[in-house]
């Protein structure tokens, strides 16, 4: 298929599972943030680890980070953020439009309600007086442009791009949510109390994990079960090794009807990943410090975007016309 | 009155539609031949809308509205800073054509489309229709549509003009003429088809009863005449429609066809040319492609033959067609074709081609390069319409009758510095239909651009066509770019009582 168009199926499975995961990380924070008894500060770590502390401390001071009402404005409303659920809607939204050949006509419309009602003036109102809502909404489209999306297209290339798209978004953000956890908490994570039962519960359903967790782990809620499930349950559907797992696969996928030349840099990429992580036991993970690995996560996995990137979307920079053939 | 369950109907909602129609004095109105005397064509919709009354009616315009802007069928608008999405404005009461009315229509095109064809191939061969001095070698030459370089050129599949639209209008006594032929990459297809799609969900019982030919068969005609003309008699030549992407105000006419056609859409940078052959660059590498649906203007095509800054086009382009190893629809140069000064000689060239009589009438022209012309102009513009030969949606024009004498003035000079660039024409009397305005049902004017796609096996007209509607009172300019919408245009299969 054609590059550019790989590129954007790539992408626009980014943009709608972040939409959908920023509609559950803070609605699932607000939840929270409702127990004022937890008293730990929901909002900066959340800011932080989005990536835009540097802008939204620009526009608003530090103080602000810690005000429920401008962090949630500003992750939901903000239309210069890139991480914000109304530009990830506005970007899927606009990148579906130019590959509308490529997807279906169902996804065309699901996104495309999804963008009008953002901009109508009932959802503002829902975001206003129905907050809980409002959020859920959002993630029943992101869910429902998932399930049109398999239901209607064909399953050839551009889907196995969506599909890596999707999965290394995944990646990072379960990655991201992880680490506020961390960062709420503090170093301290070996004894459990209250606060941290709800810290972790809350890492879990931002993640639509509360009851697959409890299928694995019982009755132990802690930081060790919690982060040992969302970065390596292999049958978890957003747990880091699992998203890593379908990226080598959907990866293969696309390189077997092609020159084994083309995408080799990202294969050796993903399993490099693959196998720093499967070497890991989670009690190594804690002791060699959290913070860390899942920061390496978050890196490596950017770069393996960039190397997919190069490897299929901006070839032409690397492969020098003379070898064209029919 | 009762609505059929014994309730009786509220005032508002029982007014027909068409109470208070009233049709333009010294127009030919298609639906009316007086203040409330129906033509034949329209009676039975006429009574189908009316029992329907305003209300109802009003709503079912609304729903069309909601179902244009959800399938984002809509055109971007340049001067908007949010660069926003408009939909195209769709009046639903559909414009009716009679089956003997398009049959005529129907071969007219068919002629006149044939004889630009061969009249594209001439000119850029051995010119004999310029050696004959049937035309003047001046106004072809002086044609800024016209490309010397691409003379001798003999483009894969001989077809010149694949796609065209030729804009029609109805004078004061309801006869069909010719106003201009699109012969470049002529638009509004999708709408269309969009607005039949639209008329069947938003009434479909008035449209069961109607009998018209459908529409949906474009797509694959289209397809057909595409690979008809590729370098290779071969089912895996690829086809691809090229755009200038998607802040193109057509984009979703460009998006809609390579969807319908299972074609790929492509940017012009997602193409290169080797060794005189085009490729597309994909994921697998580089891929052939033989035939381009180009809906980008000749001057931006390929920075190596023409404008050396165009960022749309493809470097090689043009030397890979010169060598046939990739087919262009439209081809190169057809603006010399569709230059308005040069409208007024299609008469002649189909007589000079075909020795057959042209089908349809045209509008008596002015070419302001010829003196006698120049001097009626200058001395009448003011019961004129005046056109620079090259624009197009309803810009570089003045529309005498309407003009201030200030006005009249700048474009006798205008004229006079650069005579070759102006024509004229009385104003027609365009037709009027009825259209929903926000008081009611009132008499619109109307265009009509038929689609005529030719491949190596002749040409093909949609039946029916983009009715374009002037929306504003009075107003005698359709485009889409001030203030026209459009209609569904039903060509119906038996005459009407």
């Amino acid at each position: 298929m054609i590059s550019r168009v790989a590129q954007n199926c790539f992408w626009l499975a980014r943009y709608t599972e972040r939409a959908e995961t920023y509609a559950r990380l803070l609605d699932v924070t607000a939840t929270l943030a409702l127990d004022g008894s937890l008293a730990t500060d929901q909002w900066r770590p959340l800011v932080i680890v989005s990536g835009e502390e540097e802008p939204f401390t620009k526009s608003f001071g530090v103080e602000a980070m810690s005000d429920e009402e401008v962090v949630l404005r500003y992750l939901t409303w903000n239309a210069d953020s890139p991480m914000s659920i109304y530009s990830s809607v506005r970007s899927a939204r606009e990148t579906m439009r130019t590959i509308r050949e490529t997807g279906s006509l169902e996804m065309w419309e699901t996104i495309n309600d999804l963008w009008l009602w953002l901009c109508s003036r009932s959802a503002q109102r829902m975001y206003d007086e129905d907050r809980h809502r409002f959020y859920l909404h959002l993630r029943e489209r992101g869910m429902l442009f998932e399930g049109v999306r398999h239901a209607t297209m064909l399953h050839e290339e551009a889907y196995e791009f969506m599909q890596i798209g999707a999965a290394l978004e995944r990646v990072s953000q379960t990655a991201r949510i992880l680490d506020v956890k961390y960062h709420s908490l503090g170093p301290d994570t070996e004894r459990e109390t209250p606060v941290e039962t709800a810290q972790w519960l809350a890492a879990l359903r931002s993640c639509s994990a509360v009851e697959p967790f409890f299928k694995r782990a019982a009755n132990e809620l802690e930081a060790r079960t919690v982060a040992g499930f969302l970065l390596f349950d292999p049958g978890f559907p957003r747990s880091i090794r699992h998203n890593l797992d379908r990226t080598a696969l959907r990866l293969e996928a696309v390189r077997l009807s092609s020159s084994p030349k083309i995408g080799a840099a990202s294969a050796r990429a993903v399993q490099d990943m693959l196998v720093r992580l499967n070497a890991l036991t989670i009690d190594e993970a804690i002791a060699e410090g959290m913070h860390e690995l899942l920061t390496w996560v978050i890196d490596a996995s950017a770069e393996l975007c960039h190397t997919i990137e190069d490897d299929f979307f901006e070839w032409e920079a690397n492969i020098a016309p003379a070898e064209a053939s029919g | 009155m009762t609505d059929g369950i014994g309730r009786p109907r509220r005032g508002g909602d029982s007014v027909p539609l068409f109470e208070d129609y009233c049709p333009e004095p010294g127009t030919y109105d298609e639906f009316f031949s007086g203040r409330s005397e129906s033509r034949p064509v329209a009676r039975r919709l006429v009574a189908l809308l009316d029992e329907m009354g305003r209300t109802a009616f009003r709503d079912r315009q609304k729903l069309a509205e909601n179902t244009f802007l959800r399938g984002g069928i809509t055109f971007s608008v340049y001067s908007d800073a949010k660069g926003g999405e408009r939909i195209f404005p769709f009046d639903l009461i559909p414009r009716l054509v009679l089956p003997d009315e398009w049959a005529r229509l129907e071969s007219g095109l068919q002629q006149r489309v044939t004889a630009i064809n061969m009249f594209l191939s001439d000119i850029y061969g051995d010119q004999r229709i310029l050696d004959e001095g049937i035309i003047p070698r001046e106004l072809i030459e002086g044609a800024s549509g016209y490309l010397p370089q691409m003379r001798g050129i003999k483009p894969a599949g001989g077809v010149r003009v694949c796609i065209a639209g030729i804009d029609l209008i109805r004078d004061h006594d309801g006869e069909f003429c010719v106003l201009e032929d699109n012969v470049r990459t002529p638009s509004g297809v999708s709408y269309v088809l969009e607005n039949r799609m639209v008329m069947k969900k938003v009434f479909p019982r008035i449209f069961g009863r109607a009998q018209v030919v459908p529409v949906e068969e474009y797509t694959g005609r289209l397809r057909r005449a595409l690979a008809s003309i590729a370098p290779i008699r071969d089912p895996a030549a690829q086809t691809a429609v090229l755009t200038p992407g998607a802040f193109n105000s057509a984009y979703f006419e460009h998006s809609f066809l390579a969807r319908r056609m299972g074609a790929e859409l492509v940017e012009g940078s997602d193409l290169f040319v080797d060794d005189d052959k085009v490729y597309v660059k994909t994921t697998r590498g580089p891929r052939a492609v033989h035939v381009i649906y180009r809906r980008i203007d000749d001057e931006f095509l390929d920075p190596a033959a023409f404008n050396p800054d165009s960022l749309l086009g493809v470097k090689g382009l043009v030397s890979a067609y010169a060598k046939g190893n990739v087919a262009l629809a439209n081809g190169i140069g057809n603006g010399v074709a569709d230059d308005k000064a040069v409208y007024p000689y299609v008469p002649e060239m189909i007589r000079f081609y075909l020795s057959e009589e042209p089908r349809l009438q045209q509008v008596e022209t002015y070419v302001c390069a010829r003196e006698k012309d120049r001097a009626y102009v200058l001395e009448n513009i003011d019961k004129l319409v005046v056109k620079a030969v090259n624009e197009s949606g309803g810009y570089g024009m003045l529309i005498g009758p309407q003009a201030t004498r200030r006005q009249c003035d700048e474009f006798r000079e205008k004229i006079k510095a650069s005579p070759r660039n102006y024509i004229a024409q009385p104003r027609v009397e365009l037709s009027t239909c009825p259209a929903w305005t926000p008081r009611g049902v009132a008499p619109r004017r109307v265009d009509l651009r038929p689609y005529v796609v030719t491949g190596t096996d002749g040409s093909w007209v949609l039946p029916g066509g983009l009715t374009r509607v002037a929306l504003v009172k009075g107003s005698y300019v359709v485009n889409s770019s001030q203030g026209g919408g459009s209609k569904d245009t039903w060509v119906l299969r038996e005459a009407q009582r």
